[in-house]
């Protein structure tokens, strides 16, 4: 072997900014968990809301899926990357410095969501609720944190790319790509921003944004530490090669299409509507190439599987991955997303793969890192396993819970009586009632999956205080990085050029979007310019902030789908215009409440009044939260007219007067609303109030004008 | 798997092959991770190349043959909604003759005001004595006290005042329990009651 003979170069590895990432996953995991159980509770028992707006659960539960997500996610991503990485590359993280920034920024980052959210410093647009300057800070973060990776691959002593890092490369590059394009926003203040896009344009980016973000944060980086971690623990070959090349390539090509199985039967054009269904079939097979190549990897292996945690938690979470890509597809069809679109059918879903692939694959990860980063034997393998089953009940539970409340809802809502062609059940709270039950059942199922994460957090715990207090730092020697092998086949020489394959990861993804997005955004022709849609006015643009504020999206959809039992409860299917000044647009996912789109002029102000101030005065066994500081709270009449003179600037049709008067029309509205209300009212200056703006929004939605 | 099979091979670093993987095996290694080449498994490539045919044969109907839009799929199943006629009486309006022998009836006063108690307590008060609507009880009416007038208000709202329509909620049966309940509070005097409105409405008129 020529090897042998060349010099040999001695380096060690950054071992310790994984162990941070590892420590921040489980930090940032209790929250997580913590936050989801309390949301869940609060849709079983509304008195959970604590009538605090900091607490309730529209601000709650972007907090939870961001912590989720971003959080642990991220911080369990990041800790194995860096660790694998190193190790795949033969080299040292590039710059020490750039690591610690990465990691500081990224926990700062954490903290000013964990802030601002609670505050309902909210842009609405799901998993991208954070504001401007934060969005600015990830921009920065996530530069780091690519300079550091691709320095480190380009330091690399060995020549070829292992499939991890090509999962880890296309990551980088579309995350940053999807970020960059959904944030695009207009600052009206330090804590305000509104996007660029409007109504149709922005649901289809921020679901472009919204699915790849479950594609390329929560699909290819773990896809990536699945390659690495597996066969390190199973200590079995990868199954196949030429697997893994197909699969990479179908999957990151054809997974950036599929956006628009969010927006099915809605507003938005046809084809697009179309090409997500059918981008999303197509995608069973490259996800389900990810889920062959790793069980089969453990072949033959299954004794070790029985007795090691690592590779139980492993094997687990590589069938919920299996089951959840192949839920995907299937909801993703016209008529299956008819009925578990803005159920807890979704939510069920969404769980089996955040609870089940993405948890149970950093626990694995996790078993498998703390003993090798502190050189020690894991303090109890009997507690790990306790976790594993407590956490597999929790899960179960979880999901059988939500899909029995979403196809229980569901089949309710659309019940239309065979004889009379009316709905069978017109009350929506009556469904509501209906899955109370479930709802506590979701929440024991949570509360397990949480016991089970302590219980490694106190074996982690134990390991490391058991470790060597000496830990002599490990030397490695490798040759520098051999030279190009010539001949051979191509894509095993692709893997040997790194720019190249990064550019090609980049254009794979570029394509979909391209032609997904480009249309709705140069051509207006979707929003036409008919009689009937007038921009909101001042008092109305202010109410319509506090609703984003608030998180209502999170419980009601203003998106009447093309569908009987939609257009049978609602009113007639929401059109793209009614929203084209909708910025963010307000279009929502679940409707854990009825659909808003058409709610105005539905009821008196007064009964919007009540009903913000304590929905079941109105609506007995109601689960909606009360919103009593609205009443408190002042409505911020001098802010419009700078909020008009954004709008102005990005294509409302608001005349120069218009914009100054803003602030004073708003008070000439709000004392009309609130002269209306004056005798049912002992709130002092009610013209002032927050809900007054509130009642001038909600009457407005669907209203012609 | 047999465990026969097992040749822990360590000269690949410690990973364990099977004898028949060996020809298999890549010369690949990364931080001792081995791969093999397996061919791709044949049920794969076919759900792959299926789910490739059926999405150029659905994208080609639906966006460009002769596949109906989600408009049209909905004008269609609307249509045919609406074509059905309510169980009995035209309009879902009780009529009057058997309105006014109603009246009076406490089982149906009674079960009128279990559908009350649901669907009206919110604007009319636990006793009818008004909220956010008016006050049932009094002589007094916006549109008329007599029983088909209440029965039509009901069924048909006033939506523009905020009065909802109820007609689409209620069968012919309820709609006639809740006339015959309102009627059965009428000069309850209940406590709390909302200033009149309207005209003052005789029977014997
Ligand atoms: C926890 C979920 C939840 C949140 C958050 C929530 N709602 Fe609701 N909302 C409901 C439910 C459930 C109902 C149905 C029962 C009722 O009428 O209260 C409802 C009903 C409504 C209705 C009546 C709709 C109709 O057609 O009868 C309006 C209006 C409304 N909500 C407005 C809001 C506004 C505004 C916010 C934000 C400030 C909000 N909701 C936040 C759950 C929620
Ligand atoms: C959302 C609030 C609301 C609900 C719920 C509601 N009403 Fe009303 N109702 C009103 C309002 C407001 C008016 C007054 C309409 C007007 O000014 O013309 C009214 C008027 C009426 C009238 C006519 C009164 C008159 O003076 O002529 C009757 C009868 C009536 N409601 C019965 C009912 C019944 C029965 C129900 C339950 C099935 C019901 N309402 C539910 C708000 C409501």
């Amino acid at each position: 072997m020529s090897q042998v003979q060349q010099s040999q170069e001695t380096f060690s590895y950054d071992d310790d900014i994984v162990k941070k990432f590892t420590l921040a996953t489980l930090v940032w995991g209790g929250v997580a968990f913590l936050v989801g159980i309390l949301a869940a509770l609060q849709l079983a028992a509304w008195q959970l809301n604590f009538d605090l707006s900091w607490l309730t659960f529209g601000r709650l539960r972007p907090l939870h899926t961001n912590a989720a997500i971003f959080a642990f996610g991220g911080n369990a991503i990041f800790a194995g990357i860096y660790y694998s990485t190193q190790r795949l590359c033969k080299a040292r993280l590039f710059n020490d410095t750039l690591s610690k920034i990465h990691f500081w920024g990224w926990q700062l980052i954490i903290v000013a969501a964990a802030i601002t959210l609670p505050l309902g410093l909210s842009q609405s647009k799901e998993y991208a609720e954070l504001e401007w300057p934060i969005d600015i800070a990830i921009t920065v973060v996530w530069v780091i944190f690519a300079v550091n990776f691709f320095g480190t691959l380009a330091r690399r002593r060995e020549r070829h790319l292992y499939v991890a890092l090509w999962f880890y490369i296309s990551t980088i590059i579309t995350v940053a790509v999807l970020h960059v394009v959904n944030s695009i926003e207009i600052p009206v203040s330090w804590f305000q921003s509104y996007p660029v896009y409007a109504g149709v344009q922005d649901a289809l980016v921020q679901w472009w944004y919204g699915h790849n973000a479950v594609a390329f944060f929560l699909t290819t980086p773990f896809l990536g530490l699945m390659y690495y971690f597996l066969p390190k623990a199973a200590n079995r070959p990868v199954y196949s090669y030429r697997l893994s090349i197909v699969h990479f390539w179908s999957l990151v090509f054809i997974y950036i299409w599929a956006g628009p199985h969010h927006l099915l039967y809605t507003a938005l054009p046809n084809w697009a509507q179309t090409l997500g269904m059918v981008f999303s079939i197509m995608l069973w097979a490259p996800s389900w190439g990810g889920m062959i190549n790793g069980l089969l990897t453990l072949r033959g292996s299954w004794d070790k599987v029985r007795t090691e945690p690592v590779l139980k938690f492993m094997v687990v979470a590589i069938t919920f991955y299996g089951m959840a890509t192949f839920e995907g597809p299937l909801l993703s069809i016209k008529s299956v997303s008819a009925i578990g679109h803005y159920t807890d059918w979704i939510i069920a879903h969404v769980h089996g793969g955040t609870l089940g692939w993405n948890g149970f694959l950093t626990f694995g990860m996790i078993y498998y890192l703390i003993p090798k980063l502190y050189r020690t034997e894991l303090y109890s393998k009997r507690l790990a396993n306790m976790h594993f089953w407590i956490g597999t009940v929790g899960i179960l539970m979880y999901l059988i819970a939500m899909y029995t409340s979403g196809f229980t809802q569901s089949m309710m809502l659309r019940a239309i009586d065979a004889e009379t062609g009316k709905l069978v059940y017109p009350d929506f709270v009556e469904t509501v009632v209906r899955i109370i039950p479930l709802y506590w059942a979701r929440a024991v199922g949570g509360i397990l999956y949480l016991a089970g994460f302590l219980i490694m957090c106190w074996n982690v715990y134990k390991t490391c205080q058991a470790a060597p207090k000496k830990q002599p730092v490990e030397v490695f020697r490798a040759p520098a990085m051999p030279a190009e092998e010539v001949g051979g086949h191509w894509h095993r020489r692709l893997e040997g050029w790194m720019p190249t394959f990064s550019v090609l990861a980049f254009l794979a993804i570029l394509v979909g979007s391209a032609i997904e997005i480009l249309p709705t955004l140069v051509a207006h022709t979707y929003t036409p310019v008919t009689a009937g849609v007038a921009p909101y006015t001042a008092l109305e643009l202010a109410g319509r902030d506090i609703y984003v504020r608030e998180g209502c999206y999170n419980c009601h959809s203003q998106m009447i789908r093309t569908l009987p039992e939609d257009v049978l409860r609602y009113g007639k299917p929401s059109l793209a215009e009614e929203s084209m000044y909708d910025r963010p647009f307000q279009w929502g996912s679940k409707r854990t409440g009825p659909d808003l789109a058409r709610v105005g002029g539905k009821y008196p102000d007064l009964w919007h009044y009540r009903h913000m101030l304590d929905p079941r005065s109105v609506t007995p066994n109601s689960i909606m939260p009360s919103y009593p500081w609205l009443f408190d709270a002042k409505t911020n009449f001098d802010g419009l007219n700078r909020k008009f003179a954004v709008m102005k600037s990005l294509g409302v049709p608001y005349t120069d007067d218009e914009v100054a008067n803003a602030s004073k029309a708003a008070r000439d509205q709000a004392l009309t609303i609130a002269n209306g209300l004056r005798g049912d009212s002992p709130v002092k200056n009610l013209e002032d109030r927050e809900i007054i703006a509130m009642i001038a929004y909600m009457q407005r939605l669907g209203a012609k004008r | 798997m047999n465990n026969s099979d097992k040749n822990n091979t360590n000269t690949n670093g410690g990973v364990e092959i099977f004898s028949t993987e060996k020809a298999l095996l890549l010369d690949h290694n990364y931080d001792g991770i081995r791969e093999l080449d397996h061919v791709l498994p044949r049920w794969w490539v076919w759900l792959l190349y299926a789910t490739i045919v059926f999405s150029v044969w659905y994208s080609g109907y639906y966006m460009l043959g002769s596949g109906p839009t989600p408009e049209q799929e909905l004008a269609e199943e609307m249509t045919r909604i609406e074509a059905l006629k309510p169980p009995t009486n035209a309009g879902g309006l009780p009529e009057a003759a058997s309105l006014v022998s109603a009246l009076g009836d406490t089982s149906r006063a009674n079960h009128g005001r279990e559908v009350y108690l649901g669907k009206c307590v919110a604007c009319h008060g636990d006793h009818g004595q008004g909220t956010i609507g008016p006050n049932l009880t009094d002589e007094f009416w916006i549109h008329g006290g007599a029983p088909t007038d209440v029965a039509r208000i009901v069924a048909v709202g006033v939506p523009e005042k905020g009065m909802p329509p109820w007609g689409p909620l209620l069968s012919p049966d309820e709609l006639t329990d809740l006339v015959v309940f309102i009627d059965s509070i009428k000069g309850s005097n209940p406590a709390g009651a909302k200033a009149a409105q309207g005209e003052k409405y005789d029977a014997k008129n």
